[in-house]
């Protein structure tokens, strides 16, 4: 286990954005994963639930930001709350089920109770042992005092000094959340698949973006006649930077195509097949919110530091979970539109559990990728070697829109993942959020 | 049930024994890897899932496994186990090339209804799995199948899955349970 001290993870050789080019180390060092946790983890806005999975008081579900664990509560105000689920007393957690209903959070160690919004109410023995000297005030479950939700998702942060959300987000990580929630009512079908990939977390997250992989990793998928082979071709990629680490990459739907499906729609056209899929970016709503470009996103959006948002099938969600440097967790969430007809949420939940999650046809193949590159990390000389996201550097340039929005119109490329670990490091060198807020870069403009 | 109960105990054993040669064989086949030959012991209106388990209190027991029809880890008709076997055979399966070396135990296998040629059937499962230098897994639960009468054998009509693990401790479910 190495042992790199801060003012050696805050040097800038770690990604070199100039060649497209990160150290290894970044996936394997104990140390540089100990600074994650705090400074990208607990400082970042953590996506924890949907609003949809707490429909009562006393509903809850536990989640994580990073390694540490909280439980997402909705209080008897209806307010959500995210408090650490670890008792104040010797730190032993105070909720052991993944979901369910509570009146409180009970210690099975020695009895303290919590009410909904982490008050401590209840400590055995209070007069007779403690004699009434206990601060009970000071002794509740710590909450995080940054939750918001952004049209129902919701998110936390451990560092006070966070941004609000929106700004967080920023346009890019808006249109990243709209592309599920802007298609209606939107609710979490039951179950969350999870499972342990034996890779650092990184890997995974700069996967979403990779559109090089597919035709390799999931060819078995294609001769299987699982997904079409065309559809892997080298479509018109589209790219969207966002401020603090959030990307888009992928499809561009098109702008005469959206034209086109829209006076279809107005027309009251019967339209069939993926393009049904698509009929919810032509009302004004969607446009509005997102933007005369970002409604053409068809690509895969990460709002930084672990969130992927899947929307070219059925809308999913994944967070790739951190567990030490060499094991992520991800879980799929899985939306659906709440007035669906039974059919129609059949449909979506038998393409949504056949292409990912454990058994998913493409999922399966991925883990084999991430796992040996993890490991490609760790030998003395191996784990000195760079690896490469050169991919289109210094070939394209930034398409400015009138209405504000920008994007890399391309082939393929790895723009976004370079993006990602650049951003990265910088958080990892900001001593604070204000650091952050001062010294983070803002998306490129002009050739990229 | 009571069709089962009211046979004499000879038809019982013979019928039991016939069930386990059926399901010892299956084991065998899925471990020599002789895929087409397991989709031939299916029928047509097979239905494999496999729920979502979560752990919950006590009291709440009754909710940690998702119900059909809402998210589960495998959810296949015969058109889809077809489609699986088919990506496991087609060269360039990472998951399954290099071959993950698997042992099937089946267990405790018991005869629990009969309704016309259906017979139902629980048992308990454990999957070995190995790969490469030192991936393993191991994977314990309850089946519960049906089994329709064919010939002087028989088919699998419905495989359910349950297992012991929630969050699931490996890197992918590629094989067939």
């Amino acid at each position: 286990m190495s042992n790199t001290r801060p003012e050696v993870i805050a040097r800038e050789s770690w990604v070199d954005a100039d060649k497209g080019t990160v150290d290894r180390r970044i996936f394997s060092d104990q140390a540089i994963y100990q600074q994650e946790l705090k400074r990208i983890f607990a400082r970042g806005w953590n996506f924890i639930c949907h609003e949809t999975q707490l429909p009562e008081s006393g509903c809850f579900f536990l989640s994580y930001i990073g390694e540490d664990q909280v439980i997402a509560v909705r209080d008897r105000q209806g307010e959500v709350q995210v408090l650490l689920n670890s008792c104040p007393h010797r730190g032993n957690t105070v909720c052991r089920s993944d979901q369910g209903k509570t009146r409180s959070f009970f210690c099975s160690y020695h009895g303290w109770n919590f009410d909904l919004d982490g008050k401590l109410v209840a400590v055995p023995g209070y007069e007779s042992y403690y004699r009434e000297k206990l601060d009970k005030e000071q002794l509740g479950l710590q909450k995080a005092n940054r939750v918001e939700s952004y049209k129902g998702f919701v998110f936390a942060s451990l560092d006070d000094d966070a941004p609000d959300l929106e700004t967080y987000l920023g346009w890019v990580g808006k249109v990243g959340i709209d592309l599920i929630a802007e298609r209606g009512d939107m609710e979490v079908i039951d179950g969350i698949q999870k499972n342990r990939i034996q890779c650092n977390w990184k890997l995974a997250v700069d996967n979403l973006y990779d559109w090089y992989h597919p035709k390799v990793s999931h060819g078995s998928a294609v001769r299987a006649g699982m997904i079409d082979e065309e559809g892997l071709r080298y479509m018109n990629q589209m790219v969207m930077l966002g401020e603090y680490g959030h990307g888009i990459s992928g499809a561009d739907i098109g702008e005469e195509n959206l034209a086109q499906l829209k006076q279809v729609v107005a027309a009251g056209g019967d339209i069939q097949g993926p393009a049904q899929g698509q009929v919810w970016r032509t009302t004004d709503k969607a446009e509005e919110a997102m933007g005369p470009v970002g409604v053409r996103s068809g690509g895969h959006p990460n709002i930084f530091p672990n969130l992927w948002v899947s929307a070219a099938g059925p809308p999913q969600l994944c967070l790739r979970i951190p567990r030490g440097p060499f094991e992520t967790e991800l879980w799929w969430f899985t939306f659906a539109e709440k007035n669906q007809t039974v059919e129609e949420r059949r449909a979506a939940v038998m393409v949504a559990n056949h292409v990912f999650g454990p058994s998913g046809l493409l999922e399966q193949d991925d883990g084999e990728n991430w796992s040996h590159s993890t490991r490609g990390s760790v030998g003395a000389v191996t784990g000195e070697r760079p690896i490469n996201f050169s991919m289109g550097l210094g070939q394209d340039k930034m398409t400015h829109d009138a209405s504000g929005q920008s994007y890399i119109d391309t082939v393929v490329n790895e723009h976004a993942q370079l993006w990602l670990y650049r951003s990265w490091q910088e958080w990892m060198k900001a001593e604070s959020w204000p650091d952050l807020v001062k010294n983070h870069s803002a998306p490129p403009t002009g050739d990229v | 049930m009571e069709e089962f109960a009211q046979m004499d105990v000879k038809a019982r054993m013979l019928l039991h024994f016939e069930v386990e040669q059926f399901l010892y064989h299956e084991a065998q086949i899925l471990d020599e890897r002789r895929f087409d030959e397991w989709l031939n012991l299916l029928t047509e209106d097979i239905h494999y899932w496999m729920p979502i388990r979560r752990t919950t209190t006590l009291a709440q027991v009754d909710s940690e496994f998702t119900k059909i029809g809402a998210m589960a880890l495998f959810d296949d008709d015969i058109n889809f186990l077809r489609m699986r076997v088919a990506k496991m055979s087609a060269g360039n399966a990472w998951s399954e090339d290099p071959p993950s070396r698997t042992r099937h135990f089946v267990n405790n296998i018991q005869v629990v209804g009969i309704e016309g040629d259906d017979i139902q059937i629980k048992a308990n499962i454990h999957l070995y799995r190995t790969r490469l230098e030192s991936v393993e897994d191991s994977w314990i639960g309850r089946r519960e199948d049906v089994l329709r009468r064919d010939g002087d054998s028989f088919k699998l009509a419905r495989r359910y899955i349950f297992l012991e693990q929630t969050t699931i401790l490996s890197q992918n479910l590629s094989n067939i349970f």
